[in-house]
């Protein structure tokens, strides 16, 4: 008899590059978990959406201040088509990210990815990169026709920072989809959720009316919401606010959507083991 | 030699239709989460729209009237198209087009409970806008109202069987449902007369019953109000006749698509 097989040796656990993970679920996901990112949507998001939706809220504006004086209607009309032309960004980054948890578990690949060894982070944050592009195409078309139709007047010289204002928004907003997205790891569906919070910001964020007709606990609520914060930066970049005077309203939409970031990755695993133990981890 | 005797169908379209509705109330009782998706944005457009108003007391009817026309509307135009879109990924999409019972009946039962179940949206918003307002608004004649109402919703469920229709035939449902959804709220004035739109889309908004209906009922539960021009009576008519021409169209459609999905086969693709 011969000896016995000597044991093969031992390789040091599979690390799956950050960098790679980022990528191919940057690339990958739209096609797979990401909700309504099918080509006609994302058409329909950038381009159909922000118009209908401004059109809505002018015509509700037009017929209450129907006996009010010209310059009166024209800034209100202003108003709301630039809250609704920001507001649309919900689209893209909270209702289609927030629906990567309900698509795994329909798919059946929410187990292999966690026990997968794919970074998180890289996993995380993959995905939500074409949204931010997204976000940013229907946000820019939203404005783009509160120029062109709704009478919106754009201070000389401010492109650039309403371009900033504009991604920060984008990306902060899809930090808060991805937090919504791990939070309905847990619950039977995201569906709900996504769609509390895809509407809302009409109400909370200031895109239709000023916070401070709100109670004042709900305007305090309204800043942990990225959109808060997007809707006033981009107001202001707007009505001609230099670089200087933006540094708040930046670092308000820029804490947030760290901090909801932060969270989805810091609260993941807490996530993960709420799901395992209700077993709400395999249920849709 | 044997005889071959034939038989008539075991089935009604009432049977089936009350069998559907049964089926979409225990379904909706199963799981009453899936209200919620189609009611939220109807609710939050309530509430916007009655702060645009400034709180003003005359137009709480139109908030009232105009969040619980979206709620039934988001119910029609979701519940329908989900409802065809989820029989299509399970599967059961094509043993129910095979069944001796036509699809129409199927539908027709989902759409009618869909519509009614939008009740519940306007029932919140009456509830937190009349605390909110402190003034329950009041109804000129009841009787009318609640006969407009009933036609109301009759016309949603009309328009609802139409694009069950074309659900089936189509892939794109959802893109129907999610992109159109403010597109329908406008065209339609849910939340503001149609007259005030552009003349050009009046004559476009008079092709959904539900324009007509909604006209009408405002004429019976707002004094004062300025609709379309030639007032109730002419609403009621012609929310009538399109009515009438969109279940025509859907039980020609109906018939159409079942027959070219089946020869075509692509009842699964989805």
């Amino acid at each position: 008899m011969g000896a016995w097989p000597t044991a093969a040796p031992t390789r040091a656990p599979y690390r799956s590059r950050f960098w790679r993970t980022l990528w191919t679920n940057a690339i990958v996901a739209p096609k797979t978990t990401l909700g309504f990112m099918r080509i006609d949507f994302v058409l329909g998001e950038i381009f159909v959406i922000p118009l209908t939706q401004m059109v809505f809220f002018v015509f509700v504006v037009a017929f209450s201040y129907a006996g009010a004086s010209a310059s009166e209607i024209a800034e209100q009309i202003s108003y709301v088509a630039i809250g609704n032309a920001v507001a649309t960004v919900a689209y893209a980054s909270i209702f289609s990210v927030c629906q990567t948890t309900d698509s795994e578990k329909q798919l059946g690949t929410m187990e292999h990815l966690l026990v997968s060894p794919a970074n998180r982070t890289a996993l995380y944050f993959g995905r939500g990169f074409v949204p931010i592009l997204i976000s940013i195409g229907s946000v820019t078309m939203g404005l783009v026709y509160a120029v062109l139709f709704f009478g919106v007047t754009v201070a000389p010289g401010s492109e650039l920072v309403i371009a900033v204002s504009v991604t920060l928004t984008a990306f902060s907003m899809v930090g808060f989809g991805l937090l919504l997205g791990g939070v309905a790891l847990y619950l039977r569906t995201s569906i709900v959720l996504g769609n509390i919070f895809l509407f809302i910001g009409l109400l909370v964020s200031g895109v239709n009316f000023p916070i401070s007709s709100l109670p004042y606990p709900v305007q305090v609520a309204s800043y942990a919401f990225p959109l808060t914060w997007g809707v006033a930066a981009i107001r202001s970049a707007i009505g001609g606010t230099g670089l200087a005077g933006m540094e708040v309203l930046w670092l308000g939409l820029a804490l947030s959507g760290l901090a909801a970031y932060g969270l989805s990755i810091a609260l993941w695993g807490t996530f993960e083991h709420r799901a395992m133990t209700t077993g709400s981890i395999a249920r849709f | 030699m044997a005889t071959v005797t034939t038989s008539t169908p075991d089935w009604s379209g009432r049977r089936s239709t009350l069998a559907s509705i049964r089926l979409a109330v225990l379904t909706f009782l199963a799981d009453p989460q899936w209200l919620i998706p189609s009611m939220i944005a109807p609710i939050v457009f309530g509430f916007v729209s009655y702060e645009l108003f400034l709180g003003s007391p005359d137009l709480v009817v139109y908030v009232i009237l105009g969040a619980g026309m979206m709620s039934m509307w988001g119910q029609t135009l979701y519940g329908s198209g989900w409802a065809t879109g989820q029989d299509r990924n399970l599967g059961t999409l094509e043993p129910t087009l095979s069944a001796p019972t036509p699809y129409l009946f199927v539908v027709l039962g989902r759409i009618l409970w869909n519509v009614v179940s939008g009740l519940i949206g306007i029932a919140l918003v009456f509830v937190v806008v009349v605390a909110v307002s402190g003034t329950v608004p009041s109804i000129d004649n009841p009787l009318a109202f609640t006969v407009l109402f009933l036609f109301t919703m009759f016309t949603l469920a009309a328009v609802g069987t139409v694009f069950a229709a074309a659900y089936v035939y189509t892939r794109y449902a959802g893109f129907i449902q999610n992109v159109g959804e403010f597109a329908f709220y406008i065209g339609t004035g849910c939340m503001f007369p149609v007259i005030i739109l552009p003349f050009w889309t009046n004559p476009i908004a008079l092709f959904f019953p539900p324009s007509w209906a909604l006209d009408a009922l405002r004429y019976a539960a707002i004094p004062g109000y300025v609709g379309f021009s030639w007032g109730l009576g002419w609403d009621v008519v012609g929310g009538i006749g399109t009515t009438v021409a969109y279940l025509l169209i859907a039980g020609v459609v109906f018939r159409r698509v079942e027959r070219h999905v089946l020869e075509v086969g692509n009842l699964q693709e989805y």
